[in-house]
């Protein structure tokens, strides 16, 4: 392993340089399901970041106890522990969000990013480092949620937190609310163009290209 | 030209050459007003072809003023410039230009702008064409597959179910006149179609079944929106079908060479 390094470097680098999102495409799938509107986006991230972080301290505390055959057992019954409690929590206290959540908060448990992290730092790095590490992580899942769950809202209904922003039609404003905003296809979109910005700025992100393009589009043969 | 005369350009330029029947019959009857949207959307679309011949040195094409031919004919009434400007940009950007250019898309960039407008901006209404400019698609469709720039195969696989539909007495007459329009704009363009002898027949009929399919089963819907989300479907289909052919092919060889 190379120079160990410091805690703050293990906070940020997940943020965005290593986001686990847009750079190891992890976590998508609740990313284009909950990203509708910002606040189911807040309240998943949240959960999310709360389940990662919990886990990463837990497996961590027992990493030299762990049996390597039946770790990723060990691992998903802790993750899946953490995720009833943190889905009973919201079922209590935010009713209506975890309504809107639906099925996703309890998918948290086969979240790759979770499993991703937990299998790859929690199992050798000591508590304090893990946690961080699930801090950073989770809070690079939730800048990608929140920016891509505040453009979905802003220009699928007008509205951001609720409160109405630019004035629709409906309502004798002059915004027409872009109705595939709010279907599965734009958050593809959405999160295709992230990623393509993020690349754009920093290219050291840019996968190896698989085969190289002539030139000349005259040279093909 | 070390490779001859049948460069991307020359085939764009005679796809343009086959789309002319149709289009010069469309602007007679519509007059000023389409010519006025055809304008626009060709600015947008060579304001893309163009920003990426700068950013990336990627060459213009011709493809592009098909894109913005399709889109003015196609698209729902009633938007606002922004709303076409967003639906061109996503279509031509997203659907072409990222990939590097005409020729190395998956998609026809005009069939994803309407699919866009479409789902997008619901309440529009589709437009609707006299059907002077439907009999125009036959010889457009006649000039392209002379050239062999649209395969003859695939529109012969949609007429051919298209008449199965008709004999057998499905209720899919209103539709057809759009469907040909769209057969000629969008389907057959070389690029998003089937490349395969077979997978072209497949094409066309698949795009045929699912005209019928949709104006028999799909309640309120617009002729073109029928048209347009059945080419958007046959077009994502057009690798696979190209892929039963291959498989069809080898599965024939290895049993005839062991």
């Amino acid at each position: 392993m190379p120079a160990r390094a410091g805690l703050w470097n293990i906070l940020t680098e997940p943020l965005i340089r290593q986001n686990p999102v847009t750079l190891q495409i992890l976590g998508i799938c609740s990313a284009l399901a909950v990203t509708t509107s910002v606040a189911t986006a807040l309240t998943m991230s949240a959960a999310l970041t709360a389940v990662l972080v919990m886990s990463a301290a837990v497996i961590s505390l027992i990493r030299r106890h762990i049996p390597d055959t039946i770790r990723l057992i060990v691992q998903i019954v802790i993750v899946a522990s953490l995720v009833i409690v943190i889905d009973q929590i919201l079922q209590a206290y935010l009713f209506e969000i975890s309504q809107r959540l639906s099925v996703f908060v309890s998918l948290i448990t086969t979240n790759c990013l979770v499993l991703g992290r937990t299998e790859s730092f929690s199992r050798h790095n000591p508590p304090v480092r893990s946690m961080v590490d699930g801090l950073g992580n989770g809070l690079g899942y939730s800048l990608v949620l929140t920016l891509i769950g505040s453009l979905r809202e802003l220009f699928g209904a007008g509205t951001l937190l609720g409160w109405q922003v630019l004035p629709t039609v409906d309502q004798g404003g002059w915004f027409t609310p872009l109705n595939l905003m709010l279907l599965a296809p734009s958050a593809f979109f959405l999160l295709g163009g992230l990623v393509w910005a993020i690349r754009t700025i920093m290219p050291e992100q840019t996968e190896s290209l698989e085969f190289l393009p002539p030139d000349d589009p005259e040279d093909t043969k | 030209m070390r490779r001859g005369l049948w460069d991307r350009e020359m085939v764009a330029l005679l796809l343009l050459l086959a789309m002319m029947p149709m289009v010069l019959a469309w602007l007679g009857f519509e007059g000023t007003d389409a010519l006025g949207r055809l304008i626009f959307t060709l600015m947008i679309s060579g304001f893309w072809h163009l920003t990426f011949m700068l950013a990336r040195a990627q060459p213009p094409s011709f493809a592009g003023v098909l894109t913005g031919v399709a889109v003015a004919m196609l698209a729902p009434q009633d938007l606002s410039i922004l709303q076409l400007i967003i639906g061109i940009s996503f279509g031509s950007v997203m659907a072409e230009l990222v990939f590097g250019g005409w020729g190395r898309n998956v998609l026809n960039p005009a069939t994803v702008t309407l699919a866009f407008l479409g789902f997008g901006f619901p309440t529009s209404p589709w437009h609707d064409f006299a059907v002077p400019i439907a009999w125009a698609a036959i010889p457009a469709l006649a000039i392209g597959a002379f050239f062999g720039v649209m395969s003859a195969r695939l529109i012969l696989g949609a007429l051919a179910v298209a008449v199965v539909a008709v004999l057998s007495g499905l209720a899919v007459g209103a539709v057809l006149p759009m469907s040909g329009i769209v057969l000629a704009l969008l389907v057959t363009d070389p690029v998003a179609s089937a490349t395969t002898p077979l997978g072209r027949w497949l094409n066309g009929a698949l795009y045929g079944a699912l005209i019928v399919l949709f104006a028999v089963g799909w309640q309120g819907a617009a002729a073109a929106q029928i048209a347009v989300s059945a080419a958007l479907l046959s077009s994502l289909a057009a690798p696979l079908l190209d892929e039963i052919a291959i498989a069809l092919w080898t599965a024939r060889r290895r049993r005839r060479h062991g």
